[in-house]
């Protein structure tokens, strides 16, 4: 009964939807609220039902049997409602009336909201319809099997199972900034006010975007066992895209927002935002690519993404042709003040998309071109990887963030550029000094000075500007500076040490593998590894070859236990390396296969990754300021409305460009 | 008798992974590993891979480098027998330099597009606005 009921639930939900989006067009109104908040509910239930499925393992439900398993542990059994497209599609539709439904409960009343919701329910019903009518996951089978097929052993992992809830969270959140775009230019009213009612929800969206991708990230380094935690693979760049852009989109929120300016940019961005997330689910699902997430391939979906594709960015983009001559410009500023910088970071990182964007479909165009015998196999035979965007977006994003110190401090409409440069001084030495240690440690390469030159200059900067902001009171500010200046300084240090971090761990990783017998040993990074044996163990639903190793240390010995693990289910295998931390990095030991020649040896890989966890916490701290601004927008009562061009108007007077 | 002889010989055929003795040397070959792809991986350069495919291809860089090819003679090797596919770094040359230029043209076209006019319409009797402490910069 539970599928008919999930099946049942999702039509409400659709019903709702439809119902929503028509009367949020027309006549707004309460009833738009309430059918919103009932979407949402519907379409939650629907994937509880679905889950409940998934848990008491109801192999009568095809989804099940083919995604599931009597042997699989309970959480994976949970993660894997949504590991597969059915299923996540579900959760995308959840999401998107989850918005909606967050819309109605969060948002004053008024034409914004209704639009809004009227907008959403359209992009929800073609959600649902497209769930409904070509991809039902509550499908049941006459003929139930006794056991389900499982699940593809890579994706069993802690960090995955969390993954694609994240970055729906983030990539679906953006389908509400987009509504609330199209409701602003339905309205015609793209003002301060608009700015500062999408900002909260573009900055949750790009905040939970940033959480997803990071976990994306930490599973592919614990998980695929080749220590690498990004490769630049198209599916990766499909999230980093919406990413860019979502992020040029909540800066020049600001500027919309404190000086009613940047009103038609801001508007294209969150419109372009959406549009990016869909192309990037196109990508990811229409098979024009392989990757782990293969389960999703299929050309047809491909094609019902693209018209959806097509259908909400041309009819947003010529509501925008419409209604942008309308949108007013904001009061004058000089080109050397924080909405100059701000545009600054806006070109950054809008041609920072552009570039990733041409660099994930080059190929796959080309090698489209070549199967269709538009051009020779070899004029179609391109790759397009890490090389090229360290040499193209690196120096880029480098230059952008050496502004980035300035424009935190810079005040608005004008800035005195002399005093500024002054009082930024101590971090410039910081950074050098930074950068000529890292440089004396790990090489002299021009990539690793400069990375780390970068990141500490930002962090010394940012740090420098608390400083400054807290002024003559000192420590004792601490807790009266506003949390939206948190926010932004946290989620600005956490880029300084993600930047230090991944310019020191590409620069200066190392990596060997030694083919090794029992008995042997391997030396590296100051490490011994003696290989002892091999065992083999037997777990939930796979059984593991592990090997133990002896690692020694500074005069300390331990055994270390990579493994590899084969799933009789799915027949694949997968690596669980052995990590051990150290302050420096990570050892990083994974067992590989057994060589052809000689049966007795087998390929260890070890590998060093110094300030890894640099990586991963300046990636957790940008997405942890990105949450804490919005905190602080939620803490923080609607001013009433006021004049444009007097937005500091009840601002308490503060010596101008502070600094010095 | 035979069968030491010819495990000697098999041993001798897959050496052990040793790094080139001249660090400078080792450095580049493994940069260089990380840009080769492993053409029977999904989507993984040499460096990574435990693949047979993987081994051979690092053997014959150290092997290239230890003669003294440079780094493009060795990518040409590579290219060569498995096409421009195998490269994770486009050429430098050609209709792909154009990857290269376009983020750079791009950013300097918009920039000075922007900067003429932001600059040209500069007026030099504008005050700064103090940062609202209450709201702080956002």
């Amino acid at each position: 009964m539970i599928a008919e009921l999930g099946h049942l639930l999702a039509f409400l939900a659709l019903a709702a939807a439809v119902g929503q989006s028509v009367l949020g067009l027309t006549t707004g109104g309460d009833a738009v609220r309430r059918l919103a908040f009932a979407c949402g509910m519907f379409a939650t239930l629907a994937m509880v039902t679905l889950i409940i499925s998934f848990v008491r393992l109801d192999f009568s439900v095809a989804l099940v049997a083919e995604n599931s398993h009597t042997l699989k542990p309970l959480i994976y059994r949970i993660a894997g409602a949504w590991g597969n497209h059915e299923g996540s599609m579900l959760l995308w539709c959840m999401v998107m009336a989850g918005y909606g439904a967050a819309g109605a409960v969060f948002m004053r009343e008024g034409a914004l909201r209704d639009r809004a919701l009227g907008v959403q329910g359209l992009l929800t019903t073609g959600s649902l319809a497209y769930l409904l009518f070509a991809s039902s996951p509550f499908t049941r089978l006459t003929d139930p099997p006794f056991d389900g097929g499982g699940m593809n052993p890579l994706l069993q992992d802690p960090a995955v199972a969390l993954h694609p809830p994240a970055l729906y969270l983030g990539y679906v959140g953006m389908s509400f900034v987009f509504s609330l775009a199209a409701a602003g230019l339905i309205n015609g009213q793209i003002d301060r006010d608009w700015a500062r009612r999408v900002r909260p929800w573009a900055l949750f969206a790009w905040s939970s975007l940033t959480v997803g991708i990071a976990l994306g990230s930490i599973w592919a380094y614990y998980e695929l066992g080749w220590g690498g935690w990004w490769f630049w693979d198209p599916v990766e760049n499909a999230s980093f895209m919406p990413w860019l852009v979502s992020a040029a989109l909540i800066h020049s929120l600001i500027v919309t927002e404190k000086r009613g300016g940047m009103a038609s940019w801001t508007v294209f961005l969150s419109v372009l935002t959406f549009i990016l997330a869909l192309l990037g689910t196109f990508l990811v699902r229409s098979g024009v690519m392989t990757s782990v997430h293969a389960f999703a391939t299929d050309p047809t979906r491909g094609l019902v993404l693209l018209f959806g594709l097509s259908i909400a960015g041309g009819a947003a983009l010529a509501l925008f042709a419409w209604r942008a001559p309308t949108l007013k410009a904001g009061p004058e500023f000089d080109p050397v003040s924080r909405e100059g910088a701000l545009i600054l970071n806006n070109l950054f990182l809008a041609v920072a998309a552009a570039l990733v964007l041409v660099g994930t479909v080059t190929p796959m165009i080309l090698q489209w071109l070549g199967e269709s015998g538009v051009i020779s196999r070899e004029a179609a035979s391109l790759s397009i990887g890490e090389p090229y965007f360290q040499l193209t977006l690196a120096p880029m994003v480098a230059v952008l963030l050496l502004f980035m110190p300035l424009a935190q401090a810079a005040p608005w409409r004008k800035a005195d550029l002399n005093p500024l440069l002054k009082w930024l001084i101590p971090a410039a030495i910081a950074a050098v000094a930074g950068a000529m240690v890292a440089m004396a440690l790990g090489g002299w390469g021009v990539w690793l000075g400069f990375g780390v030159l970068v990141g500490v200059w930002v962090v010394v900067g940012v740090g420098q500007d608390i400083l400054r902001r807290l002024g003559p009171g000192g420590l004792g500010r601490v807790f009266r500076l506003p949390l939206t200046v948190w926010g932004m300084a946290i989620a600005h240090i956490g880029v300084g040490i993600f930047v230090i971090g991944a310019t020191v761990e590409t620069a200066t990783r190392s990596e060997r593998t030694f083919p090794l017998r029992p008995g042997e040993i391997a030396e590296m990074a100051g490490w011994t590894f003696q290989f002892q044996n091999l065992e083999q163990v037997e777990g939930p639903n796979y059984s593991a070859l592990r090997a133990n190793i002896l690692a020694s240390h500074d005069g300390r010995t331990e055994i270390i236990q990579p493994e590899t693990r084969t799933f009789q289910v799915a027949r694949t295998s997968t690596t669980e390396v052995a990590i051990r931390k150290t302050i420096g990095g990570d050892v990083y030991v994974a067992l590989g296969d057994q060589l052809r020649e000689d049966p007795s040896a087998w390929r260890v890989r070890i590998a060093y990754h110094p300030l890894i966890d640099w990586v991963f916490g300046g990636a957790g701290l940008i997405a942890v300021g990105g949450f804490m601004s919005l905190v602080a927008r939620l803490r923080r009562k609607a001013p009433a409305e006021k004049p444009a061009d007097e937005p500091a108007a009840d601002a308490p007077p503060v010596p101008a460009s502070a600094p010095a | 008798m035979i069968a030491p002889v010819i495990a000697l010989i098999l041993q001798a055929a897959q050496p052990a992974e040793a790094p080139l003795p001249d660090p400078a040397l080792e450095a580049r070959a493994q940069a260089l590993m990380r840009e080769i792809r492993c053409t029977v991986c999904e989507n993984e350069p040499v460096s990574q891979s435990t693949a047979d495919m993987a081994v051979d291809a690092r053997r014959r860089i150290r092997e290239e480098i230890a003669k003294g090819a440079s780094d493009s003679e060795v990518r040409d090797f590579f290219v060569s027998r498995f096409g421009q596919y195998v490269s994770f770094r486009p050429p430098v040359e050609g209709w792909t330099l154009a990857l290269y230029a376009f983020p750079f043209a791009l950013l300097a076209g918009a920039g000075m597009f922007m900067g003429i006019r932001a600059f040209g319409r500069r007026k030099r009797d504008l005050a700064p606005l103090p940062d609202d402490r209450s709201e702080g910069a956002g």
